[in-house]
């Protein structure tokens, strides 16, 4: 029973696993194209970004709150990076570029915070409002011109095309995945042994029981959405060297597909739950099938219904797990409901 | 003797509604429609001043006539979700839902049997369309009430799930077709005012008649006030939210039938800026996102006032992202400054209340989890 209970996972992150492995059988059988060295370069490659803006994500979750804004600073920030170089012909390098982004994107993440903690007001509108600001201010008053290859800096370009693994006619192993690893490991690591880490998720949990406890509940939010913002920087400036140009109309739009990435890894919406590694797999889960639908042979035009049948589903299952613990602890308390 | 008791109810009840509605009162700070008749009227005279040849303009003046509706019917739909504490992220997709079923609707049975048979079941199409709204509000409730998935997780899901069968339907192009009369409403005046403006109020006004006069909108309030309270006093919150949703859905698909009348053409990404703007409206109209309070005439003024800067901005040739700023900043402006304002208020009552009962726990709506 242990053994199970600990295989299962405290986010049910084994039953995840036991879903990706049932969907990669099932698309093996479906279509002989799958199980080829391309199709797993292709899933990883694919999930790098989603993954760098999921932890972001993760953490607000933890902490009780949504955030859709976060794909706006992330073009935002590397979109303005990129174009201050391209602009003034001096190239910041590539750790430049990614400071220069980190900066942006911790300075509008510290935005959100400082109202969502200051004010106490409800995250996901807060954030659906900062969007559309965002948003706006990229598009009017720094750029709306799409930037090709031959205008990025060229360190940003050369980055690009290095490989930690290249093999000819199958695919390779992008070399930005070293520091997505690193920084997943990296919030892993700070959500599980570092007092800040700890405080996000007591916050989550009870605002009020953590503020008693001591946490100083709106410096660490607020420090809390400036990392987030950072984090979606670093995931767009990763965006801009795979795709190797910066559109400021990009991004913006596919924020569900992250979120459902989160929420199906385990997080609660309502705060205090979520692991890095139900993240991994949500994300793992959600690329899966937004690559590799048309393979076994659903037309592409389906996407977006499949992955919100997943959340749905994902989220579904959850609830009605989470009413019958609850009936089961206080039967009479429900009979007044029903 | 039926009659003595049938007196007792009565009384009862008014004293119940009398309590519920002081209750109300008390834990919400007064958001009156007072503001946003002061805020239309400068706005309006801020952009009419700057640009009087353009927009004084009786063309453009009936153009926010005829583009409110739309936004109007979806705005009421959100604050309706509101009123229960939740959110519905999806009613743009439903109103999307809802127009293309026409559309296609219509169009399938002109190529099959003829514009003029087609013309013949224009009402039954309509219909068609309202019952599609109708059934996407459903499958919200179900969601929320039953399987208890919160509305914020429920709407994004579905609005991703009737956005993506959108596309599947479509194949993710524009249709175009919508029956002659839908066109004909949308292009008619009574005294000068659009039909589509006259349709606006009156939903509004039946939207105002459920929630104030009727049970089922008595529940909603209750419900988003003060959830346990509602649940101690006997009000089934599942019956309560799929009401809500199924009015949202309904709504929606009215805004759907709208949308066809302005231009007869349907698309699965029309109007995919109108999440946020009908949350800035709910708000800056008064709607606590909280849930437990909102107004139906402020939500309305807030629409015209939204119309007004959209169409001056038009005037003054500013951008949609430029609009999509004044929102943003609007939104998140509004909500900070009523914050500030029911911290003064609770501060300067609990001075003068300090002794005495618990005033009415507003902390527990407003220190809540935020969502």
């Amino acid at each position: 029973m242990n053994a199970l209970k600990r295989l299962r996972g405290a986010n049910n992150e084994g039953i995840l696993l036991a879903v990706i492995i049932v969907l990669v059988i099932a698309m093996a059988m479906a279509s002989p194209a799958f199980f080829t060295p391309s199709t797993f370069f292709s899933l990883v490659r694919s999930s790098m970004v989603p993954l760098v803006f999921a932890l972001g994500v993760l953490l607000v979750m933890v902490s009780g709150g949504i955030d859709v804004s976060f794909a706006a600073i992330a073009i935002f920030a590397a979109y303005s990076a990129i174009a201050w170089s391209s602009g003034s012909g001096i190239d910041p390098g590539l750790f430049g570029a990614f400071l220069i982004a980190l900066v942006i994107g911790a300075l509008l993440g510290g935005l959100n915070g400082v109202v969502i903690a200051r004010f106490r007001l409800p995250t996901l509108i807060v954030t659906l409002g900062t969007q559309g600001v965002f948003k706006g201010i990229l598009l009017t008053y720094i750029g709306s011109r799409y930037i090709s290859a031959g205008n990025l800096p060229p360190s940003v370009l050369a980055a690009g095309d290095a490989y930690l693994v290249n093999i000819p006619g199958a695919g390779y192993l992008h070399a930005m995945m070293v520091p997505v690893v690193l920084v997943t490991i990296g919030v892993w690591w700070m959500l599980k042994y570092t007092v800040f880490g700890r405080g996000i998720y007591a916050i989550g949990g009870d605002v009020e029981a953590a503020r008693r406890v001591g946490i100083k509940v709106v410096r660490t939010q607020v420090l809390l959405y400036m990392m987030v913002g950072a984090l979606a920087a670093f995931g767009g400036i990763i965006y801009v060297i795979l795709g190797k140009n910066a559109n400021p109309q990009s991004l913006v739009g596919s924020e569900l597909d992250i979120i459902a990435a989160v929420v199906l890894g385990g997080a609660s919406i309502f705060g205090g739950r979520g692991s890095v590694l139900g993240t991994v797999l949500g994300v793992l889960l959600v690329q899966l099938i937004n690559n590799n639908l048309v393979l076994v042979g659903i037309p592409s035009t389906w996407q977006r219904a499949a992955v919100g049948i997943l959340l749905l589903a994902g989220v579904g299952i959850q609830a009605l797990a989470t009413v019958r613990a609850s009936s089961r602890s206080t039967a009479i308390h429900e009979e007044t409901v029903a | 003797m039926s009659d003595s008791r049938d007196n007792a109810l009565t009384t009862a009840n008014r004293r119940i509604d009398n309590s519920v509605s002081s209750l109300i009162s008390r834990i919400q700070v007064k958001r009156g429609s007072g503001r946003m008749v002061i805020l239309l009227l400068v706005t309006f005279a801020f952009f009419a001043a700057l640009r009087p040849g353009i927009f004084l303009n009786p063309v453009n003046l009936q153009n926010i006539g005829v583009a409110a509706p739309e936004i109007g019917l979806l705005s009421l739909a959100m604050m309706i979700a509101m009123l229960t504490g939740g959110i519905d992220l999806s009613i743009v997709s439903i109103a999307n839902a809802s127009a293309i079923t026409i559309s296609s609707l219509y169009t399938a049975i002109a190529t099959a049997s003829g514009a003029e048979a087609a013309e013949g079941m224009a009402l039954l199409i309509i219909v068609a369309g309202l019952v599609v709204g109708l059934l996407c509000g459903a499958i919200n409730g179900l969601l929320i009430s039953v399987v208890g998935i919160t509305p914020i997780l429920t709407t994004l899901g579905t609005m991703q799930l009737f956005n993506g069968l959108a596309i599947v339907w479509t194949g993710g192009v524009t249709i175009s077709g919508a029956p002659a009369v839908l066109t004909s409403i949308g292009r008619s005046t009574l005294v000068g005012i659009p039909a589509l403006f006259l349709i606006l109020l009156a939903a509004a006004a039946l939207v105002a008649v459920v929630i104030n006069r009727t049970a089922i909108g008595r529940k909603i309030q209750l419900q988003g006030a003060n959830a346990v309270a509602a649940r101690y006093s006997g009000i089934s919150a599942r019956r309560t939210l799929m009401g809500t949703y199924l009015v949202c859905g309904a709504l929606g698909g009215l805004a759907g039938i709208l949308f066809l009348s302005r231009n007869p053409a349907a698309s699965a990404d029309y109007g995919s800026s109108y999440v946020l703007l009908t949350i800035v409206i709910a708000v800056l109209g008064g709607t606590n996102p909280n849930g437990g309070f909102a107004t139906v005439a402020g939500v309305l003024l807030a629409t015209l006032t939204l119309q007004v800067v959209s169409s001056g901005f038009t005037a003054l040739r500013l951008s949609d992202y430029q609009y999509a700023i004044a929102q943003g900043v609007l939104l998140v402006g509004v909500m900070v400054f009523d914050q500030i304002q029911f911290r003064h208020r609770r501060r300067a009552s609990s001075v003068t209340t300090s002794q005495g009962a618990v005033p009415a726990a507003p902390g527990s709506k407003e220190d809540g989890q935020p969502q």
